[in-house]
């Protein structure tokens, strides 16, 4: 039993750091996608026969939103046990 | 697949290219030229004159816009070709001049209405419009200025007539000063901000010339609507004769322009080609009796074909798969046709791509919507493409139906059902949420809850629901992987290739299974299994080392891991398709509706109004999610197969060609 003063606060910054997680990956895959989706587009309207490949590349950078979403999860779910926590 | 040499006397061109239009089973390999003994065939038949109509026909299909379409009734050769002299010149000359018409009508109602809109702000200088033209000793200067003119235009230019005009807050001016004062003049005016306008050559009064161009413009109109109604009755009377028409042209282009394609000396023809090996006896004895014996069709012993195909001849690949997984092939040719050695994925995709649709939609009444949508998208959308489209979220639609039983989710968990019918209170709920004890409510009443432990149905956002559904995802993830894996060993194999097979493609295998058993192993506490994983993932780091890439090997290792948290979207996706269906319902049934009839807590209080608004907002979120959730669930899974899967079996050795024999689908003619 793990006694905390304020487990309110606690759990509020672990839930603006999962926040953070989540989004910040969001918005460094957005970057990444955007870059390649521009170039993709511009192939295709060259070559449709593309398409398949293109998107293949495009979806490349997707996996970095499921790391943050992973630490996120970690952080709400799986890392503090709240049952534990009690407070006084 | 075969390959064979089909040789002839050239008597017998004509009726052997017609024979294997019609059967369509030979893939012609065209000849390049490069043997001095043989020259590229020539066409025969009247392949110009076809040709000359298929342009014909093709500009006059466009001014009608027709566009290819599916086909509502068929038509015999014979009618095509006793309508065909009619349609390309009667037909066709009475369209292109009413087409012409029309350009020519709307070119002159485009530049009346230009003078219009040049002459409207003139009404505010006094002067008809012949006074602005027609001078040998006057320069005329009309436009906009943005402050008074008059004092520096005399300055230069003591002689001079000006005329203002505001409008709009934009001052007009006409200045008429002699012709050699004109550069002056011009440079004065521009120091005002002076923009020039140009004046359309008209007489009389700006006003009166405006009327006059409106009302030429109504009468152009008038006779517009008549000329666009005849084109679109013309479109309507003659768009399936003109496909068909367009297709048996094609047709005969397509034969007699086949020659082309073969080897040719005086007398005889060659073709050479690849027919499915089960086919070539019927293609031998068709094409015999079609050139009555004038004809040879030999086929080559598989150790030349060999030879030929790494001279660079691709052998075409045939996908053949049962009707139900057809479909899926759209998702393998999006990215490429498989060579012919290589297995063709469809077959995989059709087993996982529609599971994993289900995992992450998960809704019963989202299925049942989007199966809905799409019988009836399907008779809208005849074309092949769609077709296969359609099909595919159908059946994945049929996994979501299933999987939102397991979810017990009927419009979103806790939704509309367990709103109506549930058993515990929401109070009840909230409580067992709070301890984490909670699956879900009994959806399904009197069966009450099934599976072990009783975890069906699972409420997806309860903490214990997220962890499990973390554990499948990732394990789906490896089976995924290993199944690409082992194809990845198998293909490599039929290329020949052990070192890849075996040090590059089966520590990769090793790798992910044994990581995900160690990770079993540190969440069920049993630390053998740890040791075990971890000592098979050190083994499969060493193979890899071992293998072509050598040390460069290990830098793939991180993507290994990074693979299979890739497949945490599973879980993810659907939470967010999940979080957005218990919102709406929350704040429908928890919020609006409570809210807007003065805080009642009973639903049998809610007023109607209050009951109107909830039912509106419930529908149009729910609307939001259902196509977000067609959406998603379709793009992430196709991922994880380009990505995840493809890579370890699919893109190793580039795209195949696919199988087109010779010969045409009929659609708009009878055979």
């Amino acid at each position: 039993m793990v006694v905390v003063a304020d487990a309110g606060i606690l759990y509020g910054l672990l839930a603006v750091g999962a926040g953070l997680a989540t989004g910040l990956a969001g918005i460094g895959a957005g970057v990444g996608e955007q870059g390649i989706g521009a170039a993709v587009v511009g192939v295709v309207a060259e070559e449709p026969g593309f398409l398949g490949k293109g998107l293949f590349l495009m979806l490349l950078p997707e996996t970095l939103i499921i790391f943050g979403l992973a630490v996120s999860l970690i952080l709400m779910f799986a890392w503090t046990p709240f049952s534990a926590i009690v407070t006084p | 697949m075969s390959r064979v040499v089909v040789a002839g006397s050239k008597d017998v061109i004509s009726p052997v290219v017609e024979k294997l239009h019609e059967l369509r089973l030979l893939h012609i390999v065209n000849y390049n030229g490069n043997q001095p003994e043989f020259e590229l065939g020539k066409p025969i038949g009247k392949a110009k004159e076809y040709s000359e109509n298929l342009i014909k026909l093709r500009s006059i299909t466009r001014y009608l816009e027709i566009k290819n379409k599916a086909p509502e009734k068929t038509y015999p050769e014979s009618q095509v070709l006793s309508e065909m002299d009619n349609l390309l010149n009667n037909v066709g000359a009475d369209v292109t001049a009413t087409y012409e018409r029309i350009t020519e009508i709307e070119a002159e109602i485009k530049s009346k209405q230009d003078q219009i809109r040049s002459l409207t702000p003139l009404s505010v200088i006094p002067l008809p419009l012949e006074a602005y033209h027609g001078y040998d000793s006057l320069a005329t200067f009309v436009g906009t200025v943005v402050t008074p003119v008059e004092a520096d235009v005399a300055r230069v230019s003591p002689v001079n007539e000006i005329f203002t005009g505001t409008a709009k807050n934009a001052t007009y001016v006409a200045v008429f000063v002699p012709v050699e004062k004109a550069s002056e003049v011009s440079a004065v005016l521009s120091e005002h901000g002076f923009s020039e306008m140009s004046v359309p050559k008209l007489e009389g009064n700006v006003d009166s010339a405006i009327a006059s161009l409106s009302g030429s413009i109504k009468s152009l109109e008038s006779e517009l609507m008549p000329l666009q109604k005849k084109l679109a009755d013309l479109k309507k009377q003659h768009e399936d004769l003109m496909l068909a028409t367009d297709e048996y042209l094609s047709m005969q282009v397509s034969k007699t322009e086949a020659p082309l394609r073969f080897a040719e000396t005086d007398n005889a023809f060659v073709i050479d080609g690849w027919v499915p090996s089960d086919q070539y006896s019927r293609l031998k004895s068709e094409l015999e009796s079609a050139a009555s014996g004038k004809l040879d069709v030999q086929l080559i012993a598989d150790k030349e074909a060999d030879d030929l195909v790494k001279g660079g001849e691709d052998i075409p690949t045939k996908m053949d798969n049962p009707s139900l997984v057809k479909p899926y092939e759209l998702i393998t040719r999006l990215f490429a046709i498989p060579e012919y050695k290589e297995f063709d994925p469809s077959l995989l995709i059709f087993i996982f791509f529609p599971i994993m649709f289900g995992m992450i939609l998960g809704d019963v009444g989202y299925g049942i919507i989007i199966l809905l949508i799409l019988t009836l998208l399907k008779k809208r959308f005849r074309t092949e493409g769609w077709q296969q489209l359609i099909n595919i979220v159908m059946i994945a639609g049929v996994w979501s139906v299933i999987f939102g039983i397991f979810y017990g989710e009927i419009f979103g968990p806790l939704g509309l059902w367990n709103y109506m019918v549930g058993m515990l209170t929401h109070h009840q709920m909230l409580e067992l949420q709070e301890a984490g004890l909670f699956f879900g409510e009994g959806t399904y009443g009197a069966l009450g809850r099934v599976g072990p432990l009783g975890i069906f149905p699972l409420y997806r956002l309860a903490t214990n629901a997220v962890l499990l559904l973390i554990g499948v995802s990732l394990f789906i993830g490896v089976i995924h992987c290993s199944v690409g894996s082992i194809l990845g060993i198998k293909t490599e194999l039929n290329y020949g290739e052990k070192k890849h097979a075996y040090f590059e493609r089966l520590p990769v295998m090793l790798f992910q299974v044994f990581f995900a058993v160690a990770l079993l192993g540190l969440v069920m506490g049993q630390m053998i299994m740890v040791y075990i994983g971890a000592a098979v993932i050190v083994l499969s780091i060493v193979m890899m080392v071992m293998g072509p890439e050598g040390a460069m090997g290990l830098a793939h290792v991180p993507s290994y891991v990074s693979n299979l948290i890739s497949y945490l979207r599973l879980l993810a996706i659907g939470l967010a398709s999940v979080g957005l269906a218990y919102a709406a319902n929350q704040l429908s049934f928890y919020v609006i509706m409570p809210m807007l009839s003065g805080g009642a807590t009973n639903s049998a209080d809610f007023s109607i109004p209050a009951i109107i608004v909830g039912v509106v907002i419930l529908v149009a979120v729910h609307f939001i999610n259902i196509l977000l959730g067609i959406l998603s669930p379709f793009m992430h899974p196709l991922r994880l197969h380009y990505v995840e899967m493809f890579t370890k079996f699919y893109s190793a050795h580039g795209g195949g060609v696919e199988y087109s024999p010779f010969g045409h689908v009929r659609r708009f003619l009878k055979a």
